[in-house]
């Protein structure tokens, strides 16, 4: 069978077979008769309008024509499902009256904030309205309704929830508990006002977030850097604002998870670097193994360390030269020459040895590299081994006499993966369209779909 | 020489549902069916032992069930096994897993297999009883819960390791032939090759009715059944509860409810 040239080809092929899947991948381009066609296919049966209103890549055109269901069990699946439309959910609401789909909507992330101000108003049910109050869908003019309707009722959430205006957070900071404060200075809207304030307090959990603050100055930090409570003096190390000299202070702190933080800084002077590289916490050696800004010579020191995850540090590091990672390929731990094969550096000589491993994770990074050359890729395309297979098939580089093979892999996601390679042609992809498993075939005509649907032409 | 694989088509449930007006089962529209988890390891295990083989090993798999069940066994024809039978009868609804034991083994008694195979259990209704009710009605030596099997065809007696309780293991030697319960992890079951589903949609497979194995309507289904399902229900919630507040609140609570726990 051709592949198809246009969008009224592809939907015919789909009604003469009546594949559910294929129906449901092509229905965003058919015409508004062939939908209607169409809808029977997908839904003509109830176990199928069961599965697509929960299946998470039913496209939100045919969620949306579900929408009209009167069947209750159909309603809550589309009312779960995270990729229902919000014009589907609204359609849904208008007619919803039961509580437990009505929260539903009140917590999808679709819902349009014009439906979630209508719930916000409306509705009574405290279950309901706590829903909206968490939504990061909900308008501004939403919270403040529901801040305003009964007040101190949802003040963790509203604490919590991205969409929640400044004013708003100044107002439940007044009266809420340290938790509540805490979460409030964590906002990405907190006003500078409540975090003058906030400097001033001496709850813990109010403090560690102020710690962490970009906006607080030196003076308050220093203070804090030298406070009893470890998550403070954490959240000081891992603040970009905090002063070099006090992170060099913090980088001989007590504890071991504020200097793990201090070497997973993104900047760090020589002299904390210098006594970073002593410590004794092998995961404080590991995180600055990763440092992309690490001299030459602590990572010949560190590539040489006695745990693994140091020296598989090092090999990941951008800035770890072709002779390092040479010497790393040779390592005795397998995880560690696993990080060489992933390395962006990688020679290809460094892979074509690295091929030879025997070990699966090497083999993976080997198969995934886009510098390793194609007749290494095609040798791995025989591997008995799904996860080097697939390698393969997301490796950027890899051409598609490489790749064709991979068409007829038993492991359907690989199947399905192949589909959006740009590598392939469309008479490849075409190839997979009676496949017998329905995701492959759903990905096939979906894929067409798209094309059709952004007025691409089908060679 | 020949292998033969009973093997199930369950059924998985989604997260909501729907009971059946008469309350003993879930509405099949919410349905999910699929060959039964162990049973792919089973097929598996007999697949492994017929590569290994020098000689013609058979490996046959058989199945109690409506035609949607036809899909299963076409699942395990594509990945290598020579034959499928398909056992059914209306009267055959119904049928509890002594039942179903009755017709596996009457089937047996006509394939006349060197080796029967079955999962531990099924995981829609986990009896882990049909296996052994197959045995008993072949009056075979059987071992349930193997997780590794030594076996070459033709032998007259097979090696097999049990997993126990508490992690210990039991090596056992076992007369053959032998009904075998298979465990997960025995072995790593394969993905059918596109070939091999292709060659499967083209391969009959055998209907067997009642009277084929010479059993009669009162033998089977829910008359003959030694148990019955008397409805099925959600059980009440126990004391699960929903922990609120913010993020830093409920770590907190949390804190102090493993606290509550441990005693201190």
């Amino acid at each position: 069978m051709a592949v198809p040239v246009q969008a009224g080809d592809l939907v015919r092929i789909v009604l003469q077979h009546r594949d559910p899947f294929a129906a449901a991948a092509v229905y965003n381009v058919a015409t508004a008769g062939q939908r209607q066609a169409l809808e029977e296919v997908i839904v003509g049966e109830r176990r199928n309008a069961l599965m697509f209103a929960r299946w998470e890549h039913t496209p939100g055109g045919v969620l949306q024509a579900m929408a009209g269901s009167g069947d209750q069990a159909v309603k809550m699946r589309l009312d779960k499902n995270p990729g229902t439309p919000g014009q589907a959910l609204s359609h849904l609401y208008s007619s919803e009256k039961q509580a437990t789909l009505i929260g539903l909507i009140a917590q999808h992330a679709h819902t349009p904030a014009n439906v979630l101000e209508a719930i916000a108003a409306f509705e009574s049910d405290l279950k309901i309205l706590k829903a909206v109050s968490s939504n990061p869908a909900a308008s501004v003019r939403a919270i403040r309704l529901l801040v305003t309707r009964m007040p101190g009722q949802f003040d963790s959430a509203v604490a919590t929830n991205p969409a929640t205006p400044a004013d708003v957070l100044e107002q439940i900071y007044a009266r809420g508990n340290a938790f509540i404060r805490a979460a409030i200075v964590a906002h990405a809207s907190c006003p500078l006002s409540v975090l003058d304030r906030a400097c001033g307090e001496h709850e813990i959990n109010v403090l560690r977030q102020v710690a962490r603050d970009q906006r607080v100055d030196a003076e308050v930090l220093a203070t804090l850097a030298g406070h009893a409570d470890v998550a403070i003096r954490r959240g000081v190390a891992a603040n970009p604002a905090a002063p070099d000299a006090l992170i060099g202070m913090l980088a001989k702190d007590d504890a071991v998870s504020v200097r793990r933080t201090v070497a997973a800084r993104n900047f760090l002077t020589p002299a904390t670097v210098m006594c970073l590289s002593q410590d004794a916490d092998h995961w404080v050696r590991q995180w600055l193994g990763r440092y992309p800004l690490l001299p030459k010579i602590m990572l010949r020191q560190l590539a040489q360390d006695s745990e693994m995850i140091v020296r598989r540090a090092v090999a990941r590091n951008p800035a770890s030269s072709a002779q390092l990672l040479k010497k790393l390929a040779a390592d005795s731990e397998a995880w560690v020459r696993s990080a060489v094969a992933y390395q962006v550096n990688a020679t290809p000589s460094l892979l074509r040895w690295l091929a030879e491993d025997t070990e699966v994770d090497v083999l993976c990074g080997v198969a995934s590299h886009p510098r390793t050359p194609q007749h290494i890729l095609q040798r791995l395309t025989q591997s008995p081994d799904a996860d080097v297979r697939r390698g393969v098939i997301l490796n950027r580089s890899a051409k598609r006499r490489v790749l064709w093979p991979l068409l007829q892999d038993p492991y359907y996601l690989h199947r399905m993966l192949l589909i959006g390679n740009p590598a392939l042609s469309e008479k490849d992809r075409w190839g997979l369209r009676d496949d017998p498993d329905k995701a492959v075939r759903f990905a096939v005509f979906k894929w067409f779909s798209d094309r059709f649907a952004q007025g691409e032409k089908i060679h | 020489m020949k292998i033969l694989v009973t093997v199930k088509q369950v059924a998985a449930l989604d997260e909501d549902f729907e009971f059946r007006s008469d309350e003993k089962d879930v509405d099949e529209d919410f349905l999910i069916y699929d060959l039964n988890e162990w049973d792919d390891y089973s097929v598996e295990e007999a697949m492994k032992i017929k590569e290994a083989s020098d000689g013609a090993v058979e490996v046959v798999v058989v199945s109690v069930g409506p035609d949607r069940v036809d899909e299963s066994l076409r699942k395990c024809l594509a990945k290598g096994a020579d034959r499928a039978i398909r056992v059914w009868d209306d009267a055959m609804d119904g049928s509890d897993s002594v039942a179903i034991g009755r017709i596996l083994a009457a089937v047996i008694k006509k394939e006349a297999p060197d080796m029967v195979f079955a999962g531990v259990q099924s995981s829609d209704h986990s009896h882990g009883s049909t296996g052994i009710s197959t045995a008993a009605y072949l009056d075979w030596p059987h071992a349930a819960v193997v997780s590794d099997l030594k076996y070459s065809p033709g032998s007259a007696t097979a090696i097999i390791r049990r997993e126990l309780e508490g992690g210990l293991s039991h090596e056992v030697e076992i007369a053959c032939p032998a009904v075998l319960t298979i465990q997960l992890g025995i072995n790593k079951p394969r993905y059918a090759s596109l070939r091999g589903i292709k060659q499967a949609a083209a391969k009959p497979i055998e209907e067997v009715s009642l009277a084929d194995i010479g059993l009669s309507a009162e033998e089977v289904g829910a008359d003959s059944a030694l148990s019955r399902v008397r409805r099925m229900y959600v059980p009440e919630k126990g004391r699960a509860a929903m922990i609120e507040g913010t993020p830093a609140e409920q770590a907190t609570r949390l804190i102090e409810i493993m606290r509550e726990f441990k005693g201190e």
